[in-house]
């Protein structure tokens, strides 16, 4: 089997493109968040479920995540989706852009999904479920040790 | 007239407000911390502001330097963190994962609408990348929590042994070859229809290529997987090679893919982090926006920086760096005391001579070459 060459370039499929743009978007609008999130927390420092002025210090210190978290507000690690009712604080904000971007491969997905149906290549419709349906058990924590 | 205009314009449209964000934000905090005082036993305003900008700088440079150097940035930061610094290894290895994904979810959008990485490609390595992944950060929380001081060291030294082994990979150069030859496509890859042709600018032609053994491929990807979630190293350095040389991709298409697979595979691996704690989001957040902004502006600033170049350095690092977690690994384990300054300074100073005689014979073979072609 050898490669071809050609001088036109063919169309790209829309499934590229959906999942090309959804991804990219939302990385910069997380990455903004994640700027504005920090600074926010350091500004309304008495506003946070985690003093940013222990944070640090504890951290360096090599204690556990669990040890950091045991400083917090709630005295433990509130949940990974803590954000929710915490997202006028400044780490719930900062939290929800991690949230966002770590997340961010889901929509692309499913905007993926539905160009492959419309395509009627069904294999990469199931595939590309397959694997937001992996990131959404990841990201509601169904499959987890705790 | 025009830079103005291009300033209006994607990428630097995007560019410009998450720079301008950050002056914004840096700047309120400098000066909110005006006058504020630290605590008992706690850090000043200012100080967590100069730690913060640190750890954006220092992404934005593992983003820059990875660019060129065509890996992924966890491969930096994960062990350099663990080498030199205190920090526990579960959160470590947590934000590494952020930091070898973010680079990756950047250039996806370009990568995709130029056609230099296949979407079904990556769609199909990343089902079996992310059950790997996924199990991978399952079993270091595990490892963590069950396993203690001993865990620590453990992950330590086998990561040192990795790194080494990696840094005298890239010193073979690595077998990869631009153009694979493919001689029979099997059943199963031919089924499922994977080509996408691309235009290869060196050429100025579209460019369509046959792939074989996706079956094969998908299964050494879900290892491939297992240590990056485990280690949150990011996998460029095996997802590309694994891609070209099994699957007969072409080694741009591979690179271009690889991005995109550790960007989508690594949205399953984090989650077991993120919802164990094990990210703190005031330390994660500065290198996640370290990693966008140096993966969009590393590739279009340093383009002419030559890559072999910076490859010696890094293989530099690496040797170093690897140095250092076999013997913090050996300290943590409690078999070595810490490594004594002059011990360090030795190991250093000969990698050190090492990088500047691969740069000299570097520099020597590129100008033969331009004389050769002149």
């Amino acid at each position: 089997m050898e490669r071809t060459e050609t001088l036109r370039m063919p169309a790209m499929p829309i499934s590229q493109i959906v999942y090309g743009e959804i991804v990219y978007w939302i990385t910069i609008a997380a990455a903004i968040v994640c700027t504005v999130g920090p600074a926010l927390a350091l500004i309304f420092m008495d506003s946070n479920v985690m003093d940013p002025s222990f944070t640090f210090g504890a951290i360096f210190a090599g204690k556990s995540a669990s040890d950091v978290w045991a400083l917090s507000q709630t005295g433990g690690f509130p949940g990974g989706h803590f954000y929710v009712s915490n997202l006028l604080t400044g780490d719930g904000f900062t939290q929800f852009g991690l949230a966002l971007g770590c997340g961010v491969a889901l929509p692309g997905l499913l905007g993926a999904t539905i160009a492959f149906a419309k395509s009627k290549s069904f294999g990469f419709v199931v595939l590309s479920l397959w694997v937001a349906a992996l990131i959404f058990f990841s990201a509601s924590g169904v499959v987890s040790m705790h | 007239m025009e830079a103005i205009r291009r300033l209006f314009r994607p990428p630097m449209l995007e560019v410009s407000v998450m720079v301008l964000t950050l002056i914004v934000s840096y700047a309120a905090i400098f000066l909110i911390s005006i006058g504020a005082e630290a605590p008992a036993g706690g850090m000043s305003t200012m100080q967590i502001g100069v730690i913060s900008l640190g750890f954006f700088l220092l992404s934005f440079a593992i983003a820059v330097i990875a660019v060129i150097a065509g890996i992924g940035g966890g491969v930096l930061f994960t062990p350099i963190m663990l080498a030199f610094t205190s920090v526990d290894s579960l959160i470590v290895r947590a934000t590494g994962l952020i930091v070898a994904m973010f680079s990756g979810l950047v250039s996806t959008g370009p990568f995709m609408r130029s056609g230099l990485a296949n979407l079904r490609v990556s769609v199909l390595l990343a089902a079996s990348y992310g059950v790997g992944a996924f199990a991978g950060a399952m079993a270091a929380i595990k490892v963590a929590s069950s396993l203690g001081a001993a865990g620590e060291g453990a992950v330590r030294m086998a990561l040192g042994a990795i790194l080494a082994g990696l840094g005298v990979y890239f010193i073979m150069g690595g077998k990869k070859l631009e153009w694979p030859e493919v001689k029979n496509v099997d059943g199963f890859t031919k089924s499922l229809n994977l080509g996408l042709p691309f235009y290869e600018r060196s050429i100025g032609k579209v460019v369509d290529y046959p792939m074989t053994r996706a079956g094969w491929t998908m299964l050494i990807i879900t290892g491939v997987g297992l240590l990056s979630g485990f280690f949150g190293l990011g996998a460029g350095w095996a997802i590309v090679p694994v891609q070209n040389l099994v699957m007969a991709v072409p080694l741009k298409v591979a690179a271009a893919n690889s991005g995109v697979l550790l960007g989508m595979g690594d949205c399953i691996a984090v989650w077991p982090y993120l919802l164990s704690g094990a990210i703190i989001p005031l330390f994660a957040a500065p290198w996640l926006v370290g990693q966008v902004l140096g993966g969009i502006l590393g590739a279009k600033l340093l383009a002419g920086i030559k890559a072999g170049f910076v490859r010696i350095i890094l293989i530099g690092i690496m040797f170093f760096t690897s140095f250092g977690l076999v013997a913090k690994g050996l300290n943590v384990f409690g078999a070595a005391p810490p490594v004594p300054f002059w011990l360090n300074a030795t190991v250093f100073f000969s990698i050190l001579a090492w990088v500047i005689f691969a740069v000299r014979r570097f520099n020597k073979q590129e100008a033969a070459t331009a004389a050769a072609a002149a």
